[in-house]
């Protein structure tokens, strides 16, 4: 069981949150080829390691936050509010 | 109002003795509340303090708090949102003042009906809940005016502790308000629950 501290209501349980993905994919601007929206959709990079992603505390305070998790490890080094940004440590 | 007077979700419900005959049983109150849920609009936060101050006496609590007045209690429940609540009356007059006190401010929702709340107190209470609730209630972590939602036997129930007792105002839809309410039983059968 992960504990995300949201910035809002505190340590709380994964139960109470749910998982939104990849936080890091950006949307292609409107001429942009079908291919980049197709690389938009359906590709994700999949890392072992850290990686940003969306959490929404839908059991709490419904807010959408950026969580850097390791993939490996589960450790949750920073949770973030939607419009911050989150840097991806390297290694 | 000329709206009926409306039926309470746990009118149903048997009052007494509930599990087991302790000394101490927790004791369920099934108030009647005006619920009103209040949204902020964009960049009006100071607006909003400052009308919530000229209507109600008081500040918009904060994160994670409540704050009662003579008639009427704030709780925070998500970023620009929150309850007010009050002993029910006239029907909607709650909704009435506030989206006049608020106007263009902030968007004004009449929940009366959409939720019930529950009021648990006794000295095992703590315990009882702690049996569904994620949610550290230790005085350390936990206490009067504060307030938190989070998901109670898989139902989402905003906790509101209103003094030491303690007392836990819990606050569910008002359809799942008879399913909490039976998982509460089941919690709090080895100590007696007690409906007034």
């Amino acid at each position: 069981m992960l504990r995300i501290t949201c910035p809002h209501c505190g340590a709380r349980d994964e139960l109470e949150f749910s998982y939104r993905g990849d936080a890091t994919v950006t949307r292609p601007g409107p001429d942009a080829d079908a291919g980049a929206f197709h690389d938009y959709l359906y590709l994700r990079r999949n890392p072992r390691g850290w990686q940003v992603e969306w959490w929404q505390h839908n059991g709490g305070c419904r807010a959408f936050l950026k969580v850097l998790r390791h993939t490996v490890t589960h450790e949750v080094r920073a949770v973030a509010a939607a419009t911050e940004t989150l840097e991806v440590p390297g290694a | 109002m000329s709206a009926p007077e409306p039926v309470h979700p746990l009118a149903a419900v048997a009052r007494g003795r509930h599990g087991a005959a302790g000394a101490a049983p927790l004791r369920v109150a099934l108030p009647a509340r005006e619920i009103v849920q209040v949204m902020l609009r964009r960049g009006q936060d100071a607006a909003f303090a400052a009308a919530m101050r000229a209507a109600l006496g008081m500040d918009p609590p904060g994160p994670g708090q409540a704050v009662s007045g003579s008639a009427v209690t704030a709780i925070w429940t998500q970023p620009g949102h929150w309850l007010l609540t009050a002993a029910r009356r006239n029907e909607g007059a709650l909704a009435a003042r506030a989206a006049e006190a608020f106007a263009g401010m902030a968007a004004v929702a009449d929940q009366s009906h959409g939720r019930t709340t529950i009021v648990l107190s006794g000295s095992a209470a703590r315990e009882a809940l702690s049996r569904g609730c994620r949610l550290d209630l230790h005085p350390r972590a936990f206490g009067q005016g504060r307030a938190a939602h989070t998901p109670i036997a898989q139902i989402g129930c905003l906790v509101h502790q209103t003094d030491d007792a303690p007392t836990f105002e819990l606050t569910v839809f008002s359809t799942l308000a008879e399913p909490f309410l039976h998982w509460l039983l089941e919690a709090g059968a080895a100590y007696g629950v007690e409906i007034a």
